[in-house]
């Protein structure tokens, strides 16, 4: 089968329409890490549930271990978030959704570390960028999935949580448990966002895991330590994890959520900037 | 005749410690076969990644069918079909899924050529990546790279790992793709393989183009290795004494040598004596380049 072009067909090349190729990009990268956001989502919310579980073995006697809990340091217990155990929101906060940003934002982190500087240390985006995508939907686009696939693993964790509390009678709401979930999404997605900046930056995948790793923990210490001491309170406004609070128990916090949320769209905005001026080395 | 590539002092420097591309003045018209050649490290590689916009030029400028290099990258790739040097892809991706995949990228609906040439390929598309040998992930390679039927194809070493066969089937398909009308610029170190399709080859050195050439020009320039087996022992020197043959070795009844020129001169000698065995083969392309380098400074020949 042989087709002869002509000057018309060279100059003006039918491609996708801008909007097609992100969305394009988005569903894809989505795909390619379904497998991921169902291993994560099940991992945490089954740990999420088992904790839901054994509220029910220590409720009968939450008095007697506040009672315990008052031998210890007053500081000690508020910088774990613990106030009252006979409180299932409470509970469920000191164990689950007050850890949790420290282990789920290491999805967005590998995902989003991979997406340029791992792709070019497995050459992989030389083939990608062949294609007529814009960089800054490459960036944008790999942004989009990963906070579409975070919104799922939050959505696998609520809905076993809240399953299992429902199952066994623990008095949760489905609103209680999906602002705790939701509540975890704009921290998540802002440590990836700084990941992605890493990446666009440093070319080099273990620079973009290594410097958001390194910051979550250094502001959830900031801010649990800012708890205990006094000395040390100030600071706790300079981490994320002041703003984070405990959806479960206080109700979403809409605006510390969405100007978490604008310091991840900032760093995405760097991050393309960063992304489009570079060169590409594979 | 129109330009597929016209680059005008296109220059890409690393920093101190890389060397990457200089002046290059490159001028590929539409319709042809163009091999881009030159040894490992040369800045072939650079050159194609930043004519697509992967690498931002330091100095010059260039266009791909009139659009700038700089400004119009997406518009360019849009254009042209690419197959990287170092063709990877994500271990669990199938051949099939990343063929849908790009063709949502480009608005292309129909993937009865991609199935064509995927079939006289023998190109496995249901298999994940890593479980595919090196040749089966460059014939997918390939196929991503022409399913869309570009005007211009960009192959980095299109045949590395493919069997003979397959070879000579993609050798067809690179004949077709001119016959079209469309460009194909490809590099590649297979000196028969650019002997039979390229019409044109340019050659680049030290990131330098050394030399653009006709085909037929640039296998004139090359030399033989000789290898001539006796009946019986044969005084080596009337060989050495003639002018382009040099690095005689051996003696008695087996000697080699390479030549250069004076081809009528060798067969006439050599037919002399009782001739048993005589060895005549083409040199890799890296040492055509190195002839042609050495020609080119004066050193030598």
């Amino acid at each position: 089968m042989s087709v002869v072009l002509n000057r018309g067909e060279k100059g003006r090349r039918r491609t996708a329409r801008p909007g097609w190729t992100l969305f394009a990009l988005v569903s894809h990268t989505v795909r390619m890490q379904l497998r991921g956001v169902i291993i994560w989502g099940a991992a945490l919310g089954l740990y999420s549930a088992a904790m839901v579980a054994s509220f029910t073995a220590i409720e009968g006697s939450a008095d007697q271990l506040n009672q315990l809990m008052e031998a210890y340091p007053k500081g000690m217990l508020e910088a774990f978030g613990v106030t009252d155990l006979g409180d299932p929101a409470n509970y469920l906060h000191s164990q689950v959704f007050g850890l949790a940003p420290l282990a789920l934002s290491f999805f967005p982190i590998l995902a989003l570390a991979n997406a340029l500087a791992g792709a070019e240390e497995r050459g992989t985006i030389d083939v990608l960028l062949g294609n007529p995508l814009p960089r800054w939907q490459l960036v944008a686009g790999t942004f989009v999935a990963v906070a579409v696939s975070l919104l799922g693993i939050c959505a696998i964790v609520g809905l076993l949580t809240w399953g299992t509390a429902v199952l066994t009678g623990v008095e949760l709401s489905l609103r209680e448990v999906a602002e705790a979930v939701l509540n975890l999404w704009p921290i998540c997605i802002m440590f990836g966002a700084l990941a992605l900046l890493c990446s666009a930056f440093f070319h080099r995948r273990s620079l973009a895991i290594a410097i958001p790793a390194f910051l979550l923990f250094g502001m959830y210490l900031i801010d649990t330590i800012g708890r205990a001491s006094e000395d040390l309170e100030d600071w706790r406004p300079l981490s994320v994890f002041y703003y984070y609070g405990s959806a479960i128990e206080n109700g979403m916090d809409w605006a510390h959520f969405g100007s978490i949320t604008l310091v991840a769209l900032a760093l995405l905005l760097l991050a393309t900037l960063v992304f489009r001026r570079r060169d590409i080395y594979t | 005749m129109s330009l597929a590539i016209e680059t005008e002092k296109l220059t890409k420097a690393y920093g101190r410690k890389a060397r990457g591309i200089e002046d290059v003045d490159l001028a590929v018209e539409e319709g042809e076969v163009f091999g881009f050649l030159g040894p490992n490290g040369a800045g072939k590689t650079t050159t194609v990644r930043t004519l697509l916009g992967f690498l931002r030029p330091t100095g010059g400028r260039g266009q791909v069918f009139g659009l700038d290099i700089r400004k119009d990258s997406v518009e360019i790739r849009a254009r042209v079909g690419n197959l990287p040097g170092e063709f990877t892809l994500e271990d669990k991706m199938t051949g099939e899924g990343l063929l849908k995949f790009f063709a949502r990228l480009r608005g292309v609906r129909d993937l009865r050529y991609a199935h064509e040439i995927s079939e006289r390929l023998g190109a496995e598309l249901h298999r994940p990546m890593r479980r595919l040998s090196r040749g089966n992930k460059q014939k997918i390679g390939l196929v991503q790279a022409m399913f869309h039927r570009p005007p211009l194809l960009m192959l980095d070493e299109p045949t590395g790992g493919l069997d003979p066969l397959v070879q000579e089937e993609f050798l067809d398909i690179i004949e077709e793709v001119r016959d079209e009308g469309r460009t194909v610029f490809f590099s590649s170190h297979n000196l028969a393989e650019v002997e039979r399709v390229c019409d044109r080859v340019g050659i680049i050195r030290g990131g330098r183009l050394a030399a653009v050439e006709t085909t037929e020009t640039l296998i004139d320039k090359s030399f033989r290795h000789v290898v001539l087996t006796f009946a019986e022992d044969v005084d080596p020197k009337p060989f050495a004494a003639l002018s382009g043959v040099r690095d005689l070795r051996g003696g008695g009844k087996r000697i080699s040598f390479t030549l250069y020129d004076n081809l009528d001169e060798m067969v006439k000698l050599a037919a002399g004596h009782r001739l048993v065995n005589m060895e005549y083969e083409r040199p890799s392309l890296e040492e055509v380049f190195l002839t042609y380098y050495e020609r080119e400074d004066g050193e030598v020949r």
